[in-house]
């Protein structure tokens, strides 16, 4: 798999999420017995969140009159000419598919599937790869904006809960993740492409700021945990039930992937005070709390690279 | 509001980060140049295809008027090139942020146009390097090689000049 050396392009590559499944576990490989290397992707991340750190703040001032006068206008004429090709034929699609970090395989490996499968599932991989996209950006743009973060506030979580669930046409919740640090603050409903979406932003006391992104699927297969890396910030997603979660944060992998696993146990379990749901969900035995193991997954599926050491923190 | 106007509204906020970025933080003239591509987007927007990549036309125009800018400013040699004004241009609010911010605002406003533009195209607006070459017109080879000088300027300066201590993720 990684007998081409790592070049500098897939330096690069790796920082800005632009490698294919294969190249990336490559360069992971590299990094972990190259200090010099591995040195310089954290460098080229942390320049990264320095940009973001210095320019971010724009994004939540007003625009000036003309600008947004001028972004009104184009709206109405863009929206004539809007009549877009279903969402796989869509450039930015096929290349969020393309990066698409498969999770998955006999003994916690990684196997990373190309694009060019056009089955059902691979279909379903690349409609996931799209929601991931757009909680990714989902994130960048809300978290960088601290008025607008959140449309209803979390003073009263039924409420939120409730109103949200309305939106996405399920039952859907913001977990309470107070046992690892991180404090909802609220949330906002968003359109993609599987339909409304639900936002949920937590806050920790470092004031880093990360976002539960859910939707409703078109299938609502169980599938793997996946991982992707759009520059500073990281997303862990993935499918329970009838919906699909995504997690993101600019954080590293593994502290993302810790956070990952309680929101997985969390929505596994459903929400606090509620009923469970009509149909009986047997839950597996053999399913370890802190190991979340996918229903219907090939065998020993875990949510783990590599590359990555256990941790016990 | 539809898919396509939340989309919009986002790819439009990023062309006043990334004007503002170019600009070296002078808000004034980077609204406009948005301002000024977004006339040209309105009055081109037939030639948008449905269903390409609309954040990658808006660059792009936004690209080819900031060259027309920049070009027609050479051309009026009596205005004071913007590089002489620099420190001047800097936003006052910037002196109480940290000095790693302040550093990393120098070094980028420092780097060539051409490194500077490649950079914040990947690294602050997440253009795929193939929509930087078209955007750029360059072969992806040079887009690479301007990404990788203008990142190991950054950080050549960043880690010797002391008292700047790299955050570490981990």
């Amino acid at each position: 798999m990684n007998a081409r050396q790592v070049t500098e392009d897939d330096l690069h590559a790796y920082v800005d999420g632009q490698l294919d499944s294969n190249r990336r576990l490559a360069v992971e490989r590299w990094l972990a017995d190259d200090d010099e290397a591995a040195a310089r992707v954290e460098d080229y991340r942390t320049q990264t969140a320095l940009l973001h750190d210095l320019f971010d703040s724009v994004l939540r001032e007003p625009p000036s009159d003309a600008v947004q006068d001028l972004t009104d206008r184009l709206k109405g004429r863009l929206a004539f000419n809007d009549n877009r090709p279903a969402w796989h034929a869509r450039p930015l699609v096929r290349f969020a598919a393309a990066v698409l970090l498969l999770v998955a395989g006999a003994g916690g490996g990684w196997i990373g599937r190309g694009v060019q499968t056009v089955s059902p599932a691979g279909q379903q991989r690349q409609t996931l790869a799209t929601f991931a996209e757009e909680a990714t950006q989902a994130h960048r743009f809300y978290t960088a904006d601290e008025r607008f973060q959140v449309e209803l506030g979390a003073d009263n979580q039924d409420e939120l809960n409730g109103w949200l669930s309305k939106r996405v046409g399920r039952d859907v919740f913001g977990p309470d993740l107070g046992r690892i640090g991180f404090r909802l603050i609220g949330g906002r409903s968003l359109p993609t492409d599987l339909g409304a979406g639900a936002q949920y932003m937590y806050i920790n006391e470092a004031n880093k700021r990360i976002t539960l992104f859910v939707g409703a699927p078109q299938s609502g297969n169980p599938s793997t945990f996946s991982f992707t890396q759009n520059g500073d910030v990281a997303t862990f997603y993935w499918v329970e039930g009838t919906l699909s979660y995504a997690l993101a944060g600019r954080l590293s992998k593994e502290e993302l992937l810790e956070i990952a696993k309680a929101v997985y146990s969390d929505v596994k379990a459903g929400p606090p005070r509620r009923p469970p749901p009509s149909e009986p969900q047997p839950r597996p035995a053999e399913t370890a709390p802190q190991q979340p193991q996918m229903q219907d997954a090939p065998a020993a599926v875990q949510p783990i690279s590599d590359t990555q050491k256990p941790k016990d923190s | 509001m539809s898919k396509f106007g939340v989309d919009l509204e986002v790819h439009i906020a990023s062309l006043r980060r990334y004007a503002r970025a170019l600009l070296r933080n002078n808000r004034a003239d980077a609204e406009d140049l948005v301002q000024e591509a977004l006339v040209r987007a309105v009055s081109r927007s037939d030639s948008f295809q449905a269903g390409t990549n609309l954040r990658a036309w808006l660059f792009t125009i936004l690209h080819n008027v900031h060259v027309n800018q920049v070009r027609s400013k050479a051309a009026r040699p009596a205005e004071v090139d913007v590089d002489d004004v620099e420190s001047k241009l800097v936003s006052p609010a910037r002196q109480e942020e940290s000095v790693e911010l302040r550093e990393m605002m120098r070094l980028v406003d420092a780097l060539p146009e051409e490194q500077r533009k490649v950079l914040l195209l990947v690294a602050l607006e997440g253009l795929k390097y193939e929509e930087v070459a078209e955007l750029l017109g360059v072969p992806i080879g040079t887009v690479m090689s301007r990404l990788s000088r203008a990142r190991e300027a950054i950080r050549a300066k960043l880690a010797n000049e002391g008292g700047v201590a790299l955050r570490r993720v981990k």
